[in-house]
């Protein structure tokens, strides 16, 4: 598939370009071929040089607070030039209060102080594969099986057939506190077994152990685009428990499908922050 | 070894005597400091025995090498200066809110200006749209720069000017707004920035190429040495290099590489060293890595110091002493959770005091959403106050000099930063290492880790990318007058046709042929403004005789 082309530009006499660079280069690392115009540049030689570039998307910053004045005007400069498909995305020091305003001017997001580099790259793809009609359904299975989650009534019992018998070496005990377990993690291999004990009577794995008896509880596969992945399982008609992600141990975003879909196991889909990654 | 023990001993025991002859001079704000539980607080903590480690590495505050601070009695003699950098919309409005820092108790002004006047074009220029009274005032002619300045006696308060590339053009409006208010050049005093060094690498206003910017910059330190001899001629500026992504030793190291390219510079026309070097001030960024940056303030001293001695064989003491106003860092203010900004700021600022700032920035809780309101300006200002005047860290000379930990980051700074100084000499000065983009690329480079570190979760921000809220009340924010372009147009078009027209093109085309031979052009400039030629038009002639920098 052709790469998604993008402009990065400077519009105004706004000369605080860390932004700008830092996304240009992050969109780059992503996959996407990036052009940055360095600073001031008027609204219309940003639409000359989108235009010469042929570029899918503009990525305008600005941090002076010129942007209600400069970004409607790069939309409408594009429409006049037949080139009202290029997506506008904007950034920078942007007052919550204005970004209705950048919206209905054709700005199609607006990316405050915060954001994730990765979100915004997600953004511009998805927004661009929507206009030219690409599909965007994922053809890649999940990376891994990301760790197996067992259930245990206690991990002080458990442990020692894993610490002393299998020589698994635990990395961690966490408390999540809102899922009412203790968790440990073991590594092996690129994956983790991952013991969970219940913290009191009300704990989903409490149930599950007064019904089925300690075992296997759930396979978790790693997964990095969990959110189109969630969209499109549901859209095949895969029930799910977990619509969107939700934050699980080590800051992973998880999304659990629904056993009756998959044959009685319990599916989880991970995606932890990248220093976890190996 | 006895005798040089003793050596040191009676050095320290003349230094007491000299600090005590000051102190009857300008006698500290107490007789006597003494903790809440009644115990005396010493001017300065040392080691039983001061050896020759002890003076090559620390010293004594005031004697070189001022790693412990410029001054023996530092902030028991007198509080750093608090400035509180401002400016939005008109000359008028910004006049009222100068007025209500200064009746708040702030003690200098610190002037902001929009992009338009930071780089040379005027109001109704096509450049200017949007961005007019944006990020600080609106200056067009010296009719803006006197509303700017109403009813400000410009004899006591200091002024600190953010203007780098026309800033022989603000100054020479402010030395004549002195001079109808009665006050004359020899009586003001404050900073310009004038720093052009730091706008290529990572401020962004710049207007001429490298050469002839070194030449105006060089053009002041000559004028203002004979005629304005309180004006600090250039602050010599880290902080936008920190903004930019920079780490702490990038910051100090490429300060510093550019600061030697000034002196460089001004010693090539024709200045000495003395002459010109008492008026070099510095401009650090007080970012959140506390205790590194103690450290940094206190190498830059040293290292200055050192540089000035060793490199330049200045002989006066104010040549050898690093100044330094410190602005906290704006980039570690969150947009979420702004409230936490203040809880920052006040870390960040207590850092530049444990480091010996002479004056401090303190910024505001609403800077990551838009510019500080009134009520959020106050309490940027009342941090600074509460340090001063309740924390009791003000009480002893550099408090935190000695501790093992402290000494050891600033000997391992320093050592960076000679490491970074040796490469930029060997590309051949500051000048050409900007002009070959190296600093702008390891800046690049430390940002884009920076940034990778926040996202990954391996670097915490707090309310950001943990402890997050999932409804995020949204703050009252300032606002800019919408209509403040039309006006200041409006404004703009009486001024052109009320001057006396020839007057005005008889000054420029003397600046245009000043700007073509070689003689100061600060003189020629004041007169320019005198006769209120706007700031477009003056840079407008320069960008005709001395052509425009595009980046690299």
């Amino acid at each position: 598939m052709k790469k998604i082309r993008v402009l990065i530009a400077k519009p105004g006499l706004d000369g605080h370009d860390r932004g700008a660079l830092v996304i240009a280069q992050a969109l780059r690392d992503y996959g996407m071929e990036v052009i940055y115009t360095g600073l001031r540049q008027t609204p219309q030689q940003i639409v000359t040089a989108a235009i010469q570039e042929d570029v899918d998307a503009i990525g305008l910053s600005c941090l002076s607070g010129a942007h209600n004045e400069l970004f409607p005007e790069i939309v409408s400069l594009l429409e006049q030039r037949n080139a009202g498909d290029i997506i506008v995305v904007g950034g920078g020091v942007i007052p919550w209060e204005d970004i209705p305003f950048l919206e209905s001017k054709g700005i199609q997001k607006v990316f405050t102080p915060g954001t994730p580099t990765k979100d915004t790259a997600v953004f511009i793809e998805k927004a661009v594969y929507e206009r030219d009609g690409i599909d965007q359904s994922i053809k890649e299975p999940p990376k891994k099986i990301d760790h197996i989650g067992i259930a245990v009534s206690s991990l002080e019992e458990a442990l020692p057939f894993y610490v002393n018998q299998l020589h698994l070496k635990l990395e961690a005990i966490e408390e999540v506190v809102s899922e009412g377990v203790k968790v440990a993690f073991m590594k092996i291999g690129e994956s983790r077994i991952e013991l969970l004990e219940p913290i009191g009577e009300s704990s989903p794995i409490a149930s599950f152990i007064n019904k089925r008896g300690e075992g296997i509880h759930h396979i978790a596969l790693a997964d990095d685009r969990i959110e189109d992945r969630l969209r499109e399982l549901s859209e095949n008609g895969v029930k799910l428990i977990h619509e969107t992600p939700v934050k699980g141990a080590g800051g992973a975003n998880i999304a659990f499908l629904h056993p009756k879909s998959a044959r009685g196991v319990l599916y989880e889909l991970c995606d932890k922050p990248s220093k976890e990654a190996e | 070894m006895e005798t040089e023990k003793k050596d040191f001993q009676s050095q320290f025991e003349e230094w007491k005597a000299l600090t005590e002859k000051l102190i009857e001079k300008f006698p500290e704000k107490k007789e006597a400091f003494k903790t809440s539980s009644g115990i005396d607080i010493d001017r300065l903590g040392h080691p039983d025995h001061l050896d020759q480690h002890y003076m090559e590495k620390l010293g004594l505050p005031g004697q070189y090498p001022y790693t412990r601070g410029i001054q023996p009695t530092m902030y028991r003699g007198r509080t750093w200066t608090m400035r509180q950098y401002a400016g939005f919309g008109s000359a008028e409005e910004t006049n009222r809110r100068f007025r209500y820092l200064l009746d708040q108790g702030q003690t200098g002004l610190s002037v902001a200006f929009d992009l338009p006047t930071q780089i040379g074009y005027d109001s109704d220029d096509m450049m200017a749209k949007g961005e007019v009274g944006k990020v600080g005032v609106a200056i067009d002619s010296l009719d803006d720069m006197e509303a700017l300045l109403r009813d400000i006696p410009l004899d006591k308060v200091s002024t600190s000017m953010t203007i780098n590339a026309p800033a022989s053009v603000l100054l020479a409006m402010y030395i004549v707004v002195a001079e109808k208010q009665g006050v004359s050049q020899e009586q003001i005093s404050g900073t310009i920035q004038n720093d052009i060094l730091k706008e290529y690498i990572a401020r962004g206003t710049y207007i001429f190429p490298p050469k002839p910017s070194m030449r105006l910059i060089t053009d002041i330190f000559a004028y203002c040495a004979e005629y304005v001899p309180r004006w600090n001629t250039i602050s010599i500026s880290g902080y936008h290099i920190r903004e930019a992504g920079s780490t702490a030793a990038q910051e100090l190291a490429f300060t510093i590489a550019n600061g030697i390219a000034y002196v460089d510079a001004a010693i090539e026309t024709g200045l000495k060293v003395d002459d010109f070097a008492p008026r070099l001030a510095f401009f650090f960024n007080g970012h959140n890595q506390f205790l590194e940056e103690v450290a940094k303030f206190r190498a830059a001293r040293r290292i200055w110091a050192k540089i000035m001695k060793e490199r330049y064989g200045a002989k006066k003491p104010k040549s050898l002493q690093l100044r330094f106003h410190t602005q906290v860092a704006g980039s570690t203010l969150t947009a979420q959770q702004p409230d936490n900004n203040i809880v920052r700021v006040t870390i960040q600022a207590l850092a530049a005091v444990l480091g010996g700032t002479q004056s401090l920035h303190t910024n505001a809780k609403d800077e990551a959403l838009a510019l500080p309101t009134e009520d959020s300006a106050r309490i940027a200002l009342r941090t600074q106050q509460i340090i001063a005047n309740e924390s009791g860290v003000t009480d002893t000379v550099d408090p935190l000099g000695g501790s093992y930990f402290i000494e050891n980051l600033t000997d391992q700074l320093e050592a960076y930063v000679f490491d970074y100084i040796r490469k930029i000499d060997d590309m051949g000065g500051a000048v050409s290492a900007v002009e070959q983009g190296y600093m702008q690329r390891e800046i690049h480079q430390a940002s884009y880790e920076t940034q990778k570190k926040i996202e990954s979760g391996e670097e915490v921000v707090v309310g950001m990318n943990q402890y997050k809220l999932e409804d995020e009340p949204k703050p009252e924010l300032h606002r800019i007058d919408p209509e403040l372009q039309r006006k200041q147009i409006e404004k703009l078009e009486t001024l052109r046709t009320t001057r006396d027209q020839h007057r005005v093109s008889a000054r420029l085309e003397e600046l245009r042929s000043g700007a073509k031979g070689t003689s100061n052009l600060m003189p020629l400039i004041i007169n320019c403004v005198r006769d209120y030629c706007t700031v477009g038009e003056i840079c407008g002639i320069l960008r005709e005789e001395f052509g425009e920098y595009t980046g690299i």
